[in-house]
């Protein structure tokens, strides 16, 4: 299977399970719709699941690299989060029904597949560990403030996915960035970077 | 101040373990129908609530399907009862949580009452948590919304008179809060939920009180910790 015939694959079956649910979902669609024989599926996945699994895996990926693509420059953590912040938001507004996939009807299949969800908040934890620095108490933070942060977003980016309104999330970026900061910086400060990104949109 | 001065009144509330069903069905139905719904919580949170089957519920509780059908009328409704049951449960550890000196102090200890809750009941916090918000029907979820909006709207009271935070921030805090205890409950790590009472108090009071604040009453919570040992 060449690697854009995988990737092809991957979206259809994360669309054909946002549509269609877990039960109902199906790979033969997917593979129909990607290029893919029943022996090219067959020499890489066992069964829908191995393959629902690496797709998961394949759109984590992507979520974190949209993300934290810049985290790497010179420019302070707040601006980089804001900027990663924004692409993010931006990406789920444009695929409000692979956000869906994501968010809930992936992770609701059983226990195992909402390990995969855990494990994909959990991927945003480095990014999040710079904000000590910025706090100006990090020895006083608890030791969850990353989480604490990466739920705070992950709470209003559900919310807006699973209503259907994906759509208002890049309208949304200076107060989810307000709740994002605030568990760093308190909510002065957080607020401040609130107004900057207001007025940068 | 003191946390510890009215502890003395504060009891989790208790929930019977489930073991094999010796009692007469259809004398103590009060007592079915709670296992039912511990069976219910159980199932979901080994096999997921799309997976969960009313077989598997009724033999978790040791029940006949007649027992099941006498109390719910589906799966969903069911899953619904358990759920209301440990929502009203929640609802009831907050506003019964021990009085204390100030404002503050008074939310470390309802939010004492929740963690140790739900580490004695982790089925029913995975089923609230999980299930409900992402495995579960439009009823399960408007329920676990429900809920979570009423517990934001408390948090939303600490503020005070200044500059007031974004409309969502308190549901945000929450949803950090809700994060950790996602990730303690997927982990099967529910018994170290109390521990995290000081990282719950900061996310609920920072939005609110200020860092300066939350990090005091943070600390009071560690201490209250280190106290009871």
């Amino acid at each position: 299977m060449e690697k854009a015939q995988r990737e092809q694959l991957f979206w259809a079956l994360m669309a054909e399970l946002a549509e269609k649910g877990y039960r109902d979902a199906s790979v033969e669609g997917p593979m129909a719709a990607a290029g893919v024989s029943t022996a090219e599926f067959e020499a890489e996945f066992k069964d829908k699941d191995a393959c629902l699994f690496a797709a998961y895996d394949h759109m984590t990926e992507l979520a974190l690299n949209t993300a934290t693509s810049d985290c790497e420059s010179g420019r302070e953590w707040p601006e980089r989060l804001r900027d990663g912040l924004k692409k993010l938001l931006e990406a789920i507004a444009a695929e409000p029904e692979l956000a869906r996939a994501m968010t809930r009807s992936f992770p609701g299949i059983r226990p195992a597949t909402y390990e995969c969800y855990v494990e994909l908040l959990a991927r945003f934890l480095p990014y999040m560990e710079e904000g000590r620095k910025y706090s100006g108490v990090d020895e006083e933070l608890p030791g969850e403030v990353e989480l604490l942060a990466v739920g705070a977003a992950e709470a209003i980016i559900f919310s807006e996915v699973d209503a259907g309104r994906a759509e208002r999330l890049p309208q949304m970026m200076p107060e989810i960035l307000f709740s994002v900061l605030v568990p760093f910086m308190g909510p002065d400060r957080a607020a401040d970077e609130m107004r900057s990104a207001s007025a940068a949109l | 101040m003191s946390y510890k001065k009215d502890l003395s009144h504060y009891q989790a509330i208790p929930w019977p373990s489930l073991g094999p069903l010796t009692i007469d069905t259809g004398v103590l139905s009060v007592g079915d129908r709670d296992r039912l719904l511990a069976a219910m919580a159980e199932c979901c949170s080994r096999h997921g609530y799309g997976e969960t089957t009313i077989v598997a519920v009724t033999e978790r509780a040791g029940l006949g399907r007649a027992s099941f059908d006498s109390h719910f009328e589906s799966k969903e409704d069911c899953a619904v009862a358990a759920l209301n049951k440990i929502v009203s449960e929640t609802l009831a550890a907050v506003s019964t949580a021990p009085t204390a000196d100030g404002e503050g102090e008074r939310r470390v200890l309802q939010i004492r009452a929740i963690l140790e809750l739900m580490s004695a009941q982790p089925s029913f916090a995975h089923l609230v948590y999980i299930e409900a918000r992402q495995g579960g029907t439009k009823r399960m979820r408007d329920t676990y919304q429900s809920a979570a909006h009423v517990l934001a709207l408390m948090m939303e009271r600490l503020g005070g008179n200044g500059e007031q935070p974004p409309a969502r921030a308190a549901r945000a805090a929450l949803g950090g809060a809700e994060a950790v205890m996602r990730r303690e409950l997927a982990l099967g790590n529910t018994g170290a939920v109390p521990v995290l009472l000081p990282d719950f108090v900061y996310a609920a009071l920072v939005p609110f009180v200020g860092q300066r604040e939350a990090l005091r009453q943070s600390r009071l919570a560690r201490q209250l910790l280190a106290e009871e040992g």
